[in-house]
């Protein structure tokens, strides 16, 4: 039995063109699929086009060229179909100002056609560390709180596909924390989950897979472990007895006892070892500089 | 159909919240017209058939309802769909299954609502005002016609807003459709004063004004004579609505929902 994937993007181009000037490329014919139940993380520097491609799968913004596929269905033909499937947290924080939690809350399940769903409201405010503030409005709350009510929002409707937009920007390192794991509870849940970061540790320990965009290009995609492996090497720092401490990297072709006796460093001269593996930060930087 | 309610519901919760801004603001406005020109100028303005006082009063009333009613309704779906691209709710309205016609109807149809209350309150001052000079109420001649003027009135203004504030893309370009085209044609539509007081030039240059039929649409509802025949009143209402309502879903086809 073949499963359908849950997000698919096909050979999307996106041209802007303003007024004055001349047309911008964001995307150059990016293809790829989100496998069900992973975290796949789109990483790229500012202005890669990584925004403008949340923004062509939620259908803000339409494709010059190609298509998005939620579980089989076009975003070009079906949006309000794809839209019930989709959870988005965007990059910049929306403020709201007439209504306080509950009522946003209870409004935008309406809009995905819920009319009684008081009850994941409620979970949700719990679960998100909201409920003392489901009747204040968001220009009362911090910037953390803010975030978090994004993310009800965006699950409101209990999406299976959640994208989610530099969630962690200028948000401190207790609440990022909080966030990860309850992004790594949602996937246990079977949310599959695209989203875009500037902390490449994070995204080394959150995805499954990663996609990495440059000047609308896809540069890579693939596991997060098989990156690092390819395109990192292990560094080696060696102290031998006689005090002299000796870097070196680790070629892939080879294993620490071959690279060690490369050195001529033998067993019996080493003092301490200390071994460090590649991570994804140095091999985002080689895809960029490739 | 929920979504569709739920939005509609959402912004006459919104207009609803801020209730001194959106409809008593307007009802004081119409109450010192009232004041000033129905019952203080009132006994020296003429009518065309020669009377003043009473006639005056009754025909400012209406006049007084419709411009309320195309003010508040422009600016209801103008103000909320401004103010979304301004926090960025905007984007939410983009994200969410709401089909373009959900959009459309539900933004209108909340400022039927408001225009409406906002009509409505005028009335109910004008009654009082009325009771207190004459010793009667005003009745209301036609009120499937008063019904039927309010709603295509509150729909055409609604969706004109709407459309401006699509279009806008700063605070000075939504107050200058407001400022230099919805208010002079308010003002020249024949609120205050009977086409058959001006000069012939001017008559006919009324007569171009699509605001016009709207004010004794409405006046006709009420008074049971106008300036205009109903039917081309409200024939020119309803081709209104189809020319906005064209104009508003070709426009969705075309704009963003991205915020300032």
């Amino acid at each position: 039995m073949t499963t359908i994937s849950p997000l698919q993007i096909e050979n999307v181009k996106k041209t802007f063109t303003p007024q004055k000037g001349k047309p911008v490329e964001a995307l150059k014919g990016i293809s790829f699929e989100v496998k069900p139940g992973e975290i796949f993380g789109l990483l790229g520097p500012n202005g890669a086009g990584k925004t403008t491609l949340i923004s062509i799968i939620t259908t803000l913004e339409k494709p010059t060229s190609g298509d998005v596929k939620v579980f089989g269905d076009s975003v070009l033909q079906k949006p309000l179909s794809t839209k019930k499937k989709v959870g988005v947290v965007p990059q910049e924080i929306v403020a709201s100002g007439f209504f306080d939690l509950e009522e946003l809350l209870k409004y935008h399940s309406g809009f995905y056609g819920l009319k009684n769903n008081e009850k994941r409201i409620d979970e949700l405010l719990t679960r998100l560390s909201l409920k003392p503030h489901a009747h204040k409005m968001m220009r009362q709350l911090s910037g953390g709180m803010r975030r978090r009510m994004m993310i009800a929002k965006a699950l409101v409707h209990s999406p299976k596909v959640l994208l989610l937009d530099e969630p962690t920007a200028g948000v401190d390192v207790e609440l990022r924390n909080n966030l990860w794991a309850f992004v790594r509870e949602l996937q246990s849940e079977g949310v599959s989950i695209v989203l875009t970061t500037h902390y490449l540790q994070e995204a080394e320990a959150l995805c499954d897979r990663v996609g990495i965009i440059n000047h609308g290009d896809l540069k890579y995609v693939g596991p997060t472990k098989d990156i690092i492996r390819e395109l990192t090497q292990k560094k080696v720092e060696v102290t031998l007895k006689t005090g002299e401490a000796v870097k070196f990297l680790v070629e892939k072709e080879d294993n620490l006892g071959l690279s060690l006796a490369k050195h001529k460093i033998s067993m019996d001269q080493i003092q301490d070892l200390k071994t460090t593996e590649g991570s994804l930060e140095e091999a985002f930087v080689k895809v960029l500089h490739k | 159909m929920t979504a569709f309610l739920f939005l509609l519901r959402k912004e006459c919760h919104r207009f609803m919240k801020v209730l001194v801004q959106t409809v008593l603001t307007p009802l004081i406005s119409s109450t010192l017209y009232l004041l000033i020109f129905g019952v203080s100028l009132g006994s020296q303005i003429q009518m065309p058939d020669g009377s003043t006082g009473e006639n005056y009063l009754a025909f400012l009333i209406p006049g007084l309802m419709m411009m309320g009613l195309m003010n508040n309704a422009f600016q209801n779906s103008s103000s909320s769909l401004v103010s979304s691209k301004f926090t960025g709710d905007i984007e939410d309205l983009g994200t969410v299954p709401l089909s373009r016609n959900n959009i459309i109807w539900a933004l209108s149809l909340a400022s039927v609502v408001r225009g409406t209350l906002v009509a409505a309150m005028t009335l109910l001052a004008g009654q009082i005002f009325f009771f207190v000079q004459y010793g009667h109420l005003l009745s209301v001649e036609h009120p499937l016609w008063l019904f039927y003027f309010l709603l295509i009135g509150g729909l055409v203004f609604g969706q004109m807003g709407m459309m401006t504030a699509f279009w806008a893309k700063t605070f000075d370009q939504l107050s200058a459709v407001s400022t230099f085209v919805i208010l002079p044609l308010t003002y020249l539509g024949g609120v205050f004063i009977s086409i058959h007081q001006l000069h012939p030039v001017w008559q006919t240059i009324s007569l171009l004004n699509p605001l016009f039929y709207f004010i004794n649409g409405l006046r006709y509802s009420v008074l049971g004579k106008a300036d205009v025949e109903v039917w081309q009143a409200a024939g020119l209402a309803t081709l209104s609505l189809a020319i906005m309502y064209v104009l508003a879903h070709r426009l969705f086809s075309k704009i963003s929902f991205s915020r300032w």
